[in-house]
């Protein structure tokens, strides 16, 4: 319908994921023509064909992890299908042969098929260097079904995403630390491969196997029952006494079980706490001493993710009983005064979590707490500022990544502000007053905020009662 | 307790409600019927403010429901599943609507023990969130949460829909009896004329967002409503 508020923004979200499609495929087009001479510079001597198999477990491996994070699952309604006609078999075999025309396949070909022509060829002749497309095609559909099966389990173990990563991580660092050469072995299978073309005929058996699991993982799930079965079996953990936190407790244990329940908002969660780890890739000593900008756009990443990642959906993380929200005893004023308050205890705790970098800079106990305070006292209102204007309402059990359901030009905005606004307004007082100003003028205004707190929420509490019915109506109809 | 004056509700200059005037006091049982359309449900959410008045004021407790949040705390409601939250489980959802209300954990422990005959034993301790209980124990539960706090108004939208016939007796028996005791105001609306009837001790008939009958209970009231809603006026059998 046309009065959806979704109507404009989905159109919106395909173009932009269309560029970045686009982009990628053009990324990885011009990476496949550089290769050969990249290789040729780097390696002289070698054989580059050689060289180019060595690297392709990397890519591979690579390939499999965002595969995790990022690719969907092939779904169809299957409701209506179910009691339709159609053999059960025919529908998994549509939904899997469907499924293999995803991005993520042709994404590699790109990349593969410059290189195909350029070097393999002329090195290895038309016929083998087909076997070795053929090969690796073969190596990326096992890359495929082979998530798309993990994915699956995933979705029914809790814990099954963490398993996979520690394994991820392990077979890394021993390839890494020299135990096992993994990477050097499948390049020599590959150069094998282009001695022995019969090995071909091992390579489909992998994705072939995965494909047959799928199915019967498939066939197996196919029942209604056991679709809705499969729901109900959630942990329900007892989060009871939080609320005795006093009056904001039962908002906090509120978002604390939304968070904890539901797929979208944890994953949510658990990335804000991989950001974490984001110290050790941007304090990097370039020789000169880290600059003082780094150190404020660090503290504000690791400090202020959970804000960001749950203001960016304030206050649609509840959009699905927003009415009740609206119609029940609970003044405008307290819901918002309950996130400020959520967010000032989180992000302390995030705070105290970045602490062990001190060993690294010690003066990151200070940068830090300035952006704490700043994060704690200015930031929340931005939120709120974005959150007026918030006109879809969130499925939280959709998956974290790539997700663009509930996503609007806000969401996409609000970033800057909340990241980039600290950054920049440091910077600038930097020029005039130096860095311990800027750190100074970060703090007081985080505390300043803080302070206004009683004026401000009053500001906003009116600013979403005015609003009340906008977001009511966008919620229902998105 | 309810005041209605003058109410317009039009989208794009298309009239779906318009009530000159309607008061509802303390202690009614305010019965609402009428073809889907009518405009019972934008009434609903007019009163609770969750849409807003193209024209006209509602007054709840004496209280502009547009102006001030202060009626909500002598209101509560059931409108449709998005008065329920979906990753609670059942107790979870009371014990939030009580705390909500004021009322402490063992307050809510005991109030859920005196619907246990309507809860029927297959929702409460059952570790299951609210999203996987089917559409009539969903409701049962956002009916029981707004008894919470004993309200003075409680507002509920086709609470017999969707519950089986022994829960619609004992849902009938339920509103009777809080109203009784607690002197509670109920604005409910149905589409099964029987269930309206025996609840309500006044009933309102709406037609395209207008009050065209608006009567006290009588022992004929049945027959008057389900008169009004025959197609033909056709002779009884009997």
């Amino acid at each position: 319908m046309l009065r959806s508020a979704n109507f404009g923004k989905s159109l919106a979200t395909t173009i932009l994921i269309g560029f970045l499609a686009l982009y990628f495929g053009i990324l990885f087009l011009m990476l496949g023509f550089a290769i050969p001479k990249i290789l040729a510079d780097e390696f002289p001597d070698a054989d580059l064909v050689s060289k180019f198999n060595s690297f392709l477990l990397a890519y591979f491996g690579f390939d499999l992890f965002i595969r995790q994070l990022m690719q969907g699952l092939p779904t169809i309604s299957l409701k209506p299908f179910l009691v339709l006609s159609i053999k059960r078999s025919r529908i998994i075999r549509y939904l899997l042969f469907r499924s293999a025309l995803n991005f993520f396949n042709l994404l590699p070909l790109f990349l593969l098929v410059p290189v195909f022509f350029s070097t393999v060829i002329p090195a290895h002749g038309t016929a083998m260097a087909i076997v070795w497309l053929v090969a690796l095609i073969f190596v990326v559909l096992f890359n495929h079904y082979f998530s798309v099966y993990l994915k699956w389990r995933f979705n029914e173990t809790n814990n099954g995403f963490y398993l996979f990563v520690s394994v991820f991580i392990g077979l890394f660092a021993a390839n890494y630390f020299g135990i096992i050469d993994f990477k050097a072995a499948f390049g020599q299978l590959m150069d094998l491969l282009l001695v022995q073309p019969f090995l071909l005929l091992g390579f489909p058996i992998l994705p072939l196997v995965f494909y047959f699991l799928n199915q019967s993982f498939l066939k197996k799930k196919m029942y209604l029952d056991l679709l809705e079965g499969a729901k109900k079996d959630e942990t329900v953990r007892d989060f009871s006494w939080l609320s005795r936190m006093g009056d904001y407790g039962k908002f906090i244990s509120l978002n604390i079980r939304l968070i904890w329940r539901n797929k979208r908002p944890r994953s949510q969660f658990l990335m804000t706490i991989l950001f974490l780890g984001y110290g050790f890739l941007i304090y990097k000593d370039t020789g000169h001493g880290v600059p003082d900008v780094m150190f404020v756009l660090g503290g504000i990443i690791m400090v202020s993710m959970f804000t960001a990642v749950f203001g960016q959906f304030f206050p649609a993380w509840h959009s699905k009983y927003y009415p009740l929200l609206m119609a029940q005893n609970i003044r405008m004023k307290e819901f918002l005064q309950s996130f400020f308050v959520m967010n000032a205890v989180v992000c302390t705790v995030y705070y105290l979590c970045t602490l062990p970098y001190a060993f690294m800079y010690p003066k990151i106990v200070y940068v830090n707490l300035a952006v704490l305070l700043y994060n704690i006292g200015v930031n929340p209102y931005i939120i709120f500022l974005f959150g007026l204007n918030s006109s879809k309402s969130i499925d939280l059990d959709g998956s974290a990544f790539f997700n663009y359901q509930g996503v609007g030009a806000s969401q996409w905005l609000i970033s800057f502000p909340l990241f980039f606004g600290p950054v920049l307004l440091f910077y600038l007082v930097k020029l005039v007053a130096g860095a311990v100003g800027g750190y100074l003028v970060l703090g007081l205004l985080g505390l300043a905020g803080f302070l206004l707190q009683p004026v401000l929420i009053n500001y906003f509490s009116r600013a979403f009662l005015k609003e009340k019915y906008t977001l009511i109506k966008n919620f229902k109809h998105s | 307790m309810i005041e209605i004056k003058n109410i317009i509700k039009a989208y794009n200059k298309e009239v779906v409600l318009n009530i000159p005037e309607l008061t509802i006091s303390r202690g009614e049982i305010f019965g609402l019927v009428g073809n889907n359309g009518a405009g019972k449900t934008t009434l609903f959410n007019l009163v609770l403010d969750l849409i807003v008045a193209s024209k006209g004021e509602i007054r709840n407790n004496g209280i502009v429901v547009s102006q001030s949040e202060d009626w909500k705390a002598s209101t509560s409601a059931f409108i449709d599943e998005s008065f329920l939250i979906g990753y609670l489980t059942a107790e979870e959802y009371l014990g939030f609507i009580g705390e909500l209300r004021g009322l402490n954990k063992t307050d809510v422990e005991h109030f859920i023990a005196g619907y246990a005959d309507f809860l029927n034993g297959e929702v409460i301790g059952k570790k299951k969130f609210l999203r996987d209980y089917s559409k009539g124990n969903q409701k049962k539960v956002g009916i029981v949460g707004t008894f919470l706090g004993a309200p003075d108004v409680i507002i509920l939208d086709e609470p017999f829909a969707n519950l089986d016939p022994s829960s619609q007796f004992k849902l009938r028996k339920l509103i009777k009896d809080h109203a009784a005791q607690y002197g509670t105001t109920f604005l409910i609306s149905d589409h099964t004329l029987e269930n309206i009837a025996d609840v309500s001790s006044r009933i309102v008939i709406l037609e395209k967002g207008k009050v065209v009958k608006d009567v006290l209970k009588s022992t004929t009231t049945l027959q008057e409503i389900e008169a009004f809603f025959k197609p033909v006026a056709e002779p009884d059998l009997v």
